[in-house]
């Protein structure tokens, strides 16, 4: 990976709710196409981290620069940065009120001014992309799981991201519609571009994953790729939680 | 692992408006059809029997109808800015701003409105700018402040109702924090907002008999006059009751069908 400036360069954050330290000096860089899978049993800071990377969430200390911002500094205007970091959610979070083609003009005509046409040609595009070109103009409470989380995916692509943060983005699906959406995420990567993904599919993080990171109360426990943790994973606590989901 | 996302059902109801009916019992003879046709049926029986004096009555009134439109609807629309404002301001992270907010809200609805009116009317009277203010416009200043506090909450209730999700997925594709409120936040909320909205309305139009002590003649004031005049005092207000009652039905039915308008987006 020698060569490639990090796109995301995470140094010594820490975050706690109360009593509960989320993340405790968590350091970790993201290459510039670089596809990055973080696993961890639940409660173990990934969430946080993934989200702390566009600032869903504010950290108590440590930086984050992300395309060579800090985006934690004062200085820097949040909404721009937040442009070029694609995020698709555990739970959709589609816009209700719109149909599935106004969810995914609106940003880039509203913030990139993007005329009318060329915004729609660019969805359909996406919505092509995805597989469901032809729920263009439905709501999306018409829409099964697995295509509103597709077309989340669409959405955030609208914005043609740098990057893009996926949430545990299978985990509120019915087993049969987990396919699709990874499907989607696979070609997504093949593709090239950079992915920071929380998720528990073990069959997805080997496939596409660069390096897997496993977290663990708060803490990175191990990095490696795909072959060292299937194989022959170190540290104790990841054996323990492999032999547990796999 | 597989669990689906509830589906929220969010109702507020924080008035004493006439009853909006549900959906249940929309049959022809509910409360409402039996209320509406019985009202309108005694005003004809009346004005068919004894057409001297209800029907004289009941010619009279009209103009205070109109008045009492007046007052409502302007109050109701100052009543909206002012609640959008209170709504957010409860919202806001920002401590000045809430404590304002709030203290307005908690002020307003600790003094009953009528003591309101008074005040906020003589109140005025003294600001030499507003000193030529003509009643009606004081009615609708005093009034409008007033049911600006009861509206802070329901458009405050109504926005908090929305997910958080909502904010979150609007705010990491870039908007900033005012475009989330007006593109994706209140569209939404909208929808929770206008029954409760809709029952002030009807709220508001009934308490707005209260200016006909501002020298306001809405159509209250206007049966007083016509009782004073004519001591008919039993004949007036029964004929200003049933009026104030058809209005009251009429306007609760339109809030309904109103709110199930609202529902286009949602699967059933």
């Amino acid at each position: 990976m020698s060569g490639t400036r990090p796109t995301i360069e995470i140094s010594n954050i820490c975050k706690s709710f109360g009593q509960l330290h989320a993340l405790k000096n968590v350091s970790l860089s993201v290459d510039t196409g670089e596809k990055v899978v973080i696993i961890g049993p639940s409660g173990s800071g990934k969430s946080t981290l993934l989200r702390s990377i566009n600032r869903l969430e504010t950290i108590d200390s440590g930086t984050i620069i992300v395309n060579g911002q800090d985006i934690y500094a004062s200085g820097s205007d949040i909404n721009v940065i937040r442009q070029e970091l694609g995020m698709v959610f555990q739970s959709f979070n589609l816009f209700p009120h719109k149909t599935v083609l106004g969810n995914l003009i609106m940003a880039p005509m509203k913030l990139k001014k993007v005329p009318a046409q060329d915004a729609k040609k660019q969805a359909l595009n996406l919505l092509r992309k995805v597989g469901i070109q032809e729920k263009a103009d439905v709501y999306p409470s018409m829409l099964s799981g697995g295509q509103q989380q597709r077309v989340a995916i669409a959405r955030a692509l609208a914005m043609n991201p740098k990057i893009m943060l996926f949430d545990e983005p299978t985990s509120a699906l019915d087993p049969e519609m987990i396919g699709e959406v990874l499907d989607v995420m696979v070609t997504l990567a093949k593709e090239g571009m950079t992915m920071v993904v929380v998720t528990h599919e073990m069959g997805f993080a080997r496939e596409v994953a660069d390096r897997i990171i496993f977290m663990d109360h708060g803490q990175i426990v191990e990095t490696g790729t795909p072959e060292h943790f299937f194989t022959s994973p170190e540290h104790p606590r990841t054996q323990k939680f492999l032999s547990q989901i796999l | 692992m597989t669990q689906k996302i509830p589906k929220k059902e969010v109702k507020i109801d924080i008035s004493d408006g006439a009853a909006i009916p549900v959906r249940k019992d929309l049959g022809l003879f509910n409360a409402w059809w039996m209320t509406f046709f019985g009202a309108i049926g005694i005003i004809i029986y009346l004005c068919a029997v004894k057409p001297d004096p209800y029907w004289r009555i009941l010619k009279f009134l009209p103009d205070g109808i109109l008045v009492t439109f007046q007052v409502t609807i302007l109050s109701i629309l100052l009543s909206l800015v002012l609640g959008l404002i209170t709504g957010l301001g409860r919202l806001s992270r920002n401590r000045l701003i809430n404590l304002i907010a709030s203290t307005y809200v908690e002020v307003i609805r600790g003094i009953p409105l009528l003591v309101q009116l008074f005040y906020i009317y003589y109140a005025l009277g003294r600001i030499e700018l507003f000193k030529d203010l003509p009643p009606l416009a004081a009615a609708v200043v005093a009034m409008g402040i007033c049911y600006g506090a009861y509206m802070g909450e329901v458009f405050r209730a109504g926005i908090d109702s929305i997910d958080k999700g909502q904010t979150e997925a609007a705010r990491s594709l870039g908007f900033n924090r005012a475009q989330t409120m007006t593109l994706v936040i209140l569209p939404q909320a909208w929808r929770t907002i206008l029954p409760p909205v809709g029952n002030e309305f009807i709220a508001l139009l009934k308490d707005s008999s209260l200016v006909s002590i501002l020298a306001v003649s809405d159509l209250l004031r206007r049966g007083r006059e016509f009782a004073s005049e004519s001591f008919l005092y039993f004949e007036a207000y029964t004929m200003v009751a049933l009026v104030y009652l058809v209005v009251t039905l009429f306007l609760s039915k339109a809030v309904s069908k109103m709110e199930q308008r609202l529902n286009y987006y949602e699967r059933d």
